[in-house]
C-alpha cells in the first residue's frame, strides 16, 4: 500500500516545531514593535529576521529545539527590558 | 463701570462666534443664532456674573453642529488600495509582478517567515490583531481582503 502523501510533506513532529517557530518569530515581531526607539526597532527587526533566515534550512530536530530554547530566552529577556523600561 | 468693561470684553469674543455663525446658518438655516447672540449680550450686559459663565455661555454659541472624530469609512475599494500599497512598499516584492490574485509562496517566491512580516505590516496598517491560526492561511492580496472586509463587516 503506497502513501498518497506527496514526499515533500512533513511529519506531525516537524510540522508542529514549523508552528511553534513562525509563533516566536511572530510573537518577536508583536514585542518588537514596542521598542521606543524607531532606530532600534529597525535594527532588532533586521537582527531577527537575519537569525531566522541564516538557520532556516536546519533539518536536525535537536538542533532545531535548542534554536528553538534560544530564540524564546531571546524574546523573554527583550519583554523584561521592555517591561522594565517602562516602569 | 464694571458692567461696561465687562460688554467690551463679551463683544470682543463674541466676534469670532459672530464669524462662525454664517457658516453654520449654511448648514442649518435657522434664525436662532443670532438671535441668542443679541439676547445674550444684552444679558451680559445687564447682570453681574461670572466671567467664565459667560465665556462658555459664548463658546457653546459657535458651535451649531456636533463633531465626532472617526476614521473614513472602509471599502473594499479602499482595503484593496492599502493592501497592495503595503506590499508594494515591501521590499522582497517585485512591483510589477504583483496583482492581487498573486501567491506569495507560489507567484512572488516569499517564504513563510516573509509571510508573516506581510501579515504583521497589514495588522499595523488596519490596526487590529489577526490571530496566528488565521494569519498563516492569508496567502494572496485577495484574500488578505476578504479577511479584512470579513471582519470589519464591510459589504457590497
Amino acid at each position: 500500500m503506497s502513501s498518497r502523501l506527496p514526499v515533500a510533506a512533513l511529519s506531525l513532529k516537524q510540522f508542529l516545531q514549523r508552528q511553534k517557530v513562525l509563533g516566536i518569530y511572530r510573537n518577536m515581531l508583536r514585542t518588537i514593535r514596542q521598542v521606543p526607539d524607531e532606530a532600534d526597532r529597525k535594527y532588532l527587526r533586521d537582527w531577527a529576521r537575519s537569525e531566522f533566515k541564516r538557520n532556516k534550512d536546519a533539518t536536525n530536530q535537536d538542533a532545531i529545539r535548542m534554536m528553538i530554547t534560544q530564540a524564546s530566552n531571546h524574546l523573554e529577556e527583550l519583554q523584561k527590558s521592555l517591561a522594565l523600561a517602562r516602569s | 463701570m464694571a458692567a461696561r468693561v465687562l460688554q467690551q470684553c463679551v463683544r470682543s469674543l463674541a466676534r469670532p462666534s459672530l464669524r462662525l455663525c454664517p457658516v453654520n446658518l449654511a448648514l442649518r438655516p435657522a434664525v436662532a443664532p443670532t438671535v441668542t447672540v443679541h439676547r445674550l449680550l444684552s444679558f451680559a450686559a445687564d447682570s453681574r456674573r461670572t466671567r467664565w459663565l459667560e465665556q462658555s455661555r459664548i463658546s457653546s454659541v459657535g458651535v451649531f453642529c456636533r463633531q465626532y472624530g472617526d476614521l473614513p469609512p472602509l471599502t473594499i475599494e479602499t482595503i484593496k488600495d492599502r493592501v497592495m500599497y503595503v506590499l508594494k512598499l515591501y521590499d522582497k516584492i517585485n512591483p510589477e509582478k504583483l496583482q492581487t490574485t498573486s501567491h506569495f509562496m507560489k507567484d512572488l517566491g516569499l517564504d513563510s517567515l516573509d509571510q508573516v512580516e506581510i501579515i504583521m505590516a497589514m495588522e499595523d496598517e488596519f490596526g487590529f490583531e489577526i490571530p496566528d491560526a488565521e494569519a498563516e492561511k492569508l496567502m494572496t492580496p485577495e484574500e488578505i481582503v476578504q479577511y479584512i472586509a470579513d471582519k470589519k463587516d464591510v459589504y457590497e
